[in-house]
């Protein structure tokens, strides 16, 4: 479990101790004033921050604007505690908070919630803000479990060729759709499987990743390699879709022809030789070189398998 | 009229559902019960219902996705919306049961033409012939809206079509002020659907118009015509309908080809006999 520092802003230490005994391990830090509090949560901010409505010295909800206008602190879930007759005076509208709870509280229902919000804040976090796939904090603790837990599992590195020469031609937004219609292809293909530990991540930019069953991945491959090469033409203007290849004039005027993009996938095996996500990823990046080699779409799979 | 053009576009444009062959919904929702069925395989069935297969385009092609108007064949729609969406999709398709004998030759006509368009496209070696097939499937979606979202003026268009013995599309003109290829252009943009279909959707009539894929107006165009000539279903009236020359000319079509594929649309015509709708 991740380090759990909370922070309270209440005058009520009854307040406290009920939160405390709803979450005895997690680290608490009380402030009474809203105004002692807003440099400790700026040097060192939690992983949770409530805050009671009822507060002596400013309003929580500037407190909470406060807060939530720095971008940089902006994935702590925020829960505001309320009595019910002012929760209407509260625009929820515009209070950016993550969440509520009414006082007296219920120690069930306060638990539940502040698991919820700090799962939710996680996930939101770490989410590719493109395609919502999962991001590299849950690859990385993915591959570890699979790791710690002696799983066999293959591991798949997939980025694409020449994609910055259309990004170059086409600009960011039609890349984005070719990296939408990228992620769509691999999501359902490993979906296609079954298989209860598959997985999909989203490193960023033109990386992916997925995860199978090693009897599973060469098809695996296969499938996403052909489906890829099908679809992706149709991402091109009419012109350069007929010629199959996009021409375009470098920096120095000098015309240049890209070939269409094409889908590269390095796949580790894991049979238990591994012991960190870093050895799998060193081992992808070599592969990934040889699958890069070749200009058409390719897959490489690492060869030590078989020694194993 | 201009007030009823915009009235009848809202309607149109507010369609919630469409009828759609409960034997292929049946077939598809049997297909995917095996999770290692093949989208070729499930592609296939879909094809068979135009309606079927504009949602599923309509809904690939949606920017929730995130890449409208790029996606044009069943196959590729299928890869990218997974069974999952499939499935949920083939559960709120409702049977409608003003499946009758004309919507049911409109049908046959859609498939026939699917198929004219695509031995076309081949024989003059156009690139990606199943794209044909699907703008030949869905060029009379405009039909089946019109049937649902304005059902008193397509009474009073079959009956003009009767009276004066016209072309369906005529007769649509003259009774609401715009034909099923104007619906389809509607359709098309408001689905976000590839440039490439709206110009086969909307122009079939006018294959001079399609401006950007004039070989797609011309393939379609000259798809419907065999398939009126060869009587495959029912489009609405019992003309063949008037052959634009300028389609051979876009197609760089020589009547020995013409002649080549007419008589291998007899044979595949007879085989698309296999599949009857109201079995």
């Amino acid at each position: 479990m991740d380090k759990r520092e909370f922070f309270l802003i209440s005058n009520s230490t009854d307040l406290l101790n009920e939160l405390k005994s709803i979450f005895p391990d997690a680290t608490w830090s009380i402030f009474e004033r809203g105004a002692e509090a807003i440099e400790y949560f700026f040097n060192s901010p939690p992983s949770l921050l409530l805050i009671d409505s009822e507060l002596k010295d400013i309003s929580s909800a500037y407190l909470v604007e406060l807060f939530k206008s720095e971008n940089v602190y902006r994935q702590v879930p925020v829960i505001l505690i309320l009595s019910k007759e002012n929760l209407s005076s509260f625009d929820l509208n515009h209070l950016e908070i993550d969440d509520f709870f009414l006082k007296p509280i219920d120690k069930a229902e306060v638990s539940s919630r502040i698991n919820l919000s700090l799962n939710r804040a996680a996930r939101a976090l770490d989410a590719n803000p493109l395609t919502k796939l999962p991001g590299n904090t849950s690859i990385i603790k993915k591959i570890q479990s699979l790791i710690d837990q002696k799983k066999e599992f293959a591991l798949a590195y997939v980025d694409l060729d020449h994609f910055k020469s259309f990004n170059d031609k086409y600009g960011f937004s039609r890349g984005d759709e070719v990296l939408m219609m990228t992620a769509r292809i691999i999501v359902n293909t490993i979906r296609a499987f079954g298989s209860k530990d598959s997985f999909v991540g989203h490193v960023g930019g033109d990386d992916f990743v997925f995860i199978l069953p090693p009897d599973k991945v060469e098809q695996a491959c296969q499938m996403i390699i052909q489906s890829f090469d099908s679809i992706v033409p149709n991402f091109y203007d009419p012109e350069d879709r007929e010629r199959e290849c996009i021409v375009s004039t470098d920096r120095q005027g000098q015309v240049r022809t890209f070939p269409l993009m094409a889908i590269s996938i390095a796949v580790v095996f894991n049979y238990g030789q591994l012991h960190h996500y870093g050895e799998a990823a060193q081992i992808a990046m070599n592969l990934k070189k040889i699958a890069k080699k070749n200009p058409k779409s390719s897959y490489v799979l690492d060869k030590r398998k078989s020694a194993q | 009229m201009q007030d009823l053009r915009l009235e009848s576009k809202k309607k149109v444009l507010a369609i919630k559902d469409l009828p759609t062959l409960p034997q292929v919904l049946a077939e598809v929702s049997k297909l995917l019960e095996d999770p290692t069925v093949s989208t070729e395989k499930v592609a296939q069935v879909i094809s068979k219902d135009q309606v079927l297969s504009a949602k599923v385009l309509k809904m690939v092609n949606s920017p929730i996705y995130g890449f409208p108007r790029r996606i044009s064949t069943i196959q590729h729609a299928l890869v990218l919306l997974g069974f999952n969406v499939i499935k949920g999709l083939i559960i709120s398709t409702s049977v409608f049961d003003i499946m009758n004998q004309s919507m049911i030759g409109l049908w046959e006509h859609s498939l026939g033409c699917a198929l004219a368009s695509s031995t076309i496209a081949k024989k003059v070696k156009l690139k990606d012939p199943e794209e044909y097939a699907v703008a030949g499937l869905l060029h009379d979606l405009g039909k089946v809206i019109a049937l649902v979202q304005l059902p008193e003026l397509k009474a009073e268009v079959e009956e003009l079509v009767k009276k004066e013995d016209i072309p369906y599309y005529v007769a649509e003109k003259k009774v609401m002020g715009f034909g099923h290829d104007r619906i389809n252009a509607w359709l098309a943009d408001y689905w976000h659907l590839p440039l490439r279909l709206r110009e086969g959707l909307a122009w079939h009539h006018q294959v001079q118009s399609a401006q950007h894929y004039p070989e797609m107006a011309a393939v379609v165009h000259l798809a419907d015509f065999i398939t009126r000539l060869f009587e495959v279903g029912f489009a609405g009236d019992d003309n063949v309908s008037k052959l634009d020359a300028r389609a051979f000319k876009i197609l760089k079509l020589t009547p020995n080809l013409f002649e080549e594929i007419l008589d291998e649309l007899v044979d595949n015509f007879l085989e698309l006999s296999d599949f009857k709708p109201e079995d």
